[in-house]
């Protein structure tokens, strides 16, 4: 079976445990990500004809926090950035945030996805749309299990290539 | 004649009777009113109640479990000392015998190496190359050094490649991706540069993670790791990485890795 190491990056309270917590199998105890700022998850799937097994290494933050070890990045096949839709800091900076991320992973395309999407009207989601110029590959609630394997999905494809 | 005044006196008496007992034959006969409808009322409501007792019973732990399970916590958290006194004697007894079997079969076992260490045939040969035998034979024989795992995994990735296993590791992806974010985390917090994070000891384990150019080989060991038995694994590794390194097939075919792992740590 293949197996690929994908990152799942962003701010603190974004939502990414709880992204994974819905697509995964197997996962660490909580306490690591608090103690080494990083934990690691795998889930299996079937993509293209082939069996392939994602190491999702969910990293609390970038290395602009100064917690990060930088090797935490090096490695990947995909990565995918993770945003709060509610929370306007945590993708004011986007296009900053996305250039951390392939500098320090080397990856050149980042899955963007902008979570927590139940908490926004239709309205309030078009205005983000705008402000973040089209940037966002995917909208997902992890609290609704809304688009959350999509968003997998087109990490691991991005692994693939 | 006679017959006539007994029925009249019989009569009279039924007359005073009635006259004497009038308030009591009220009584009783709401007394046997009250009974009765006792009585119809139990054998329409006793099916019932027993069908409920049944329900009850039979459904017990899923109505008052979580209720018995809080208060017995609540008992114990404020009653520690009379738990702790309650269940000391049971606890004692099973600690003592667990000590008292575990120090049988220690005892056996160094009394069996002290037999072969130090039988007459042993002594000679020793006096003839010069060796005493002491209690550090003993204890290493005892305690004997073994490997219980080895992971063969990719250095940026954390990616396992290979992998030998004496337990039974539930997911060891997951635990070398675990493994290579401690190493990480390790040598960015601690370290100064191009040193490596390369020794871990978890209770009766000791982990040894030897880093090469594109890899790093990390080994769990129990028993008396001794300086020879380091020494030996370290070589054994070393080869392990060099025949890897060489031909780096190895690294996309895990099978013939696996086997390549236990025939260059474990076999040899």
């Amino acid at each position: 079976m293949l197996a690929k190491k994908v990152l799942l990056v962003g701010k603190f309270g974004v939502g990414k445990t709880s992204l994974i917590r819905r697509f995964v199998e197997n996962e660490f105890s909580e306490d690591y990500i608090s103690t080494i700022g990083v934990r690691v998850s795998a889930k299996e799937i079937h993509l293209e004809g082939q069996e392939i097994k994602l190491m999702i290494w969910d990293v609390a933050g970038t290395k602009d926090d100064e917690k990060v070890p930088k090797a935490y990045f090096m490695g990947a096949s995909a990565a995918m950035y993770v945003f709060d839709l509610s929370m306007e800091e945590s993708f004011l900076n986007l296009t900053e945030q996305l250039q951390t991320v392939q500098e320090l992973s080397g990856l050149k395309e980042i899955t963007v996805v902008g979570n927590k999407k139940d908490l926004l009207t239709a309205e309030a989601l078009q205005k983000i749309m705008a402000l973040t110029q089209n940037q966002v590959d995917l909208y997902t609630s992890a609290k609704e299990n809304d688009h959350v394997e999509e968003a997998f999905k087109a990490l691991a494809l991005q692994s693939l290539k | 004649m006679a017959n006539t005044s007994e029925h009249k006196e019989d009569r009279k008496f039924e007359q005073l009777k009635e006259l004497l007992l009038a308030d009591d034959w009220a009584d009783i006969a709401a007394l046997q009113k009250e009974v009765l409808e006792d009585e119809r009322f139990r054998s329409k409501v006793d099916p019932l109640v027993d069908e409920k007792i049944e329900h009850l019973r039979d459904n017990f732990p899923v109505y008052f479990g979580d209720t018995i399970t809080e208060t017995i916590k609540v008992q114990i958290k404020e009653s520690q000392d009379e738990v702790v006194e309650a269940l000391y004697p049971i606890m004692g007894k099973l600690v003592k015998k667990f000590i008292v079997a575990e120090i049988t079969k220690l005892t056996d076992s160094i009394n069996e190496t002290i037999r072969t260490k130090l039988s007459f045939g042993e002594r000679i040969k020793r006096f003839f190359r010069g060796e005493k035998a002491h209690a550090g034979d003993v204890y290493e024989e005892v305690f004997e050094a073994i490997v219980e795992e080895v992971f063969v995994i990719e250095k940026d990735s954390g990616l396992l490649v290979g992998s030998y296993s004496r337990g039974n590791i539930a997911d060891k992806d997951m635990v070398s991706g675990m493994l290579t974010a401690i190493k990480a985390f390790a040598e960015d917090a601690f370290s100064q540069e191009g040193q490596n994070l390369e020794d871990i000891k978890f209770e009766t384990f000791q982990l040894s993670l030897m880093s090469f150019k594109s890899i790093y080989i990390a080994t769990a060991t129990s028993g008396a790791i001794t300086s020879d038995f380091k020494e030996e694994l370290s070589e054994g590794i070393g080869n392990l990485a060099d025949i890897i390194l060489r031909d780096r097939t190895y690294l996309n075919d895990q099978e013939r890795l696996n086997a390549l792992i236990e025939k260059v740590l474990i076999e040899d």
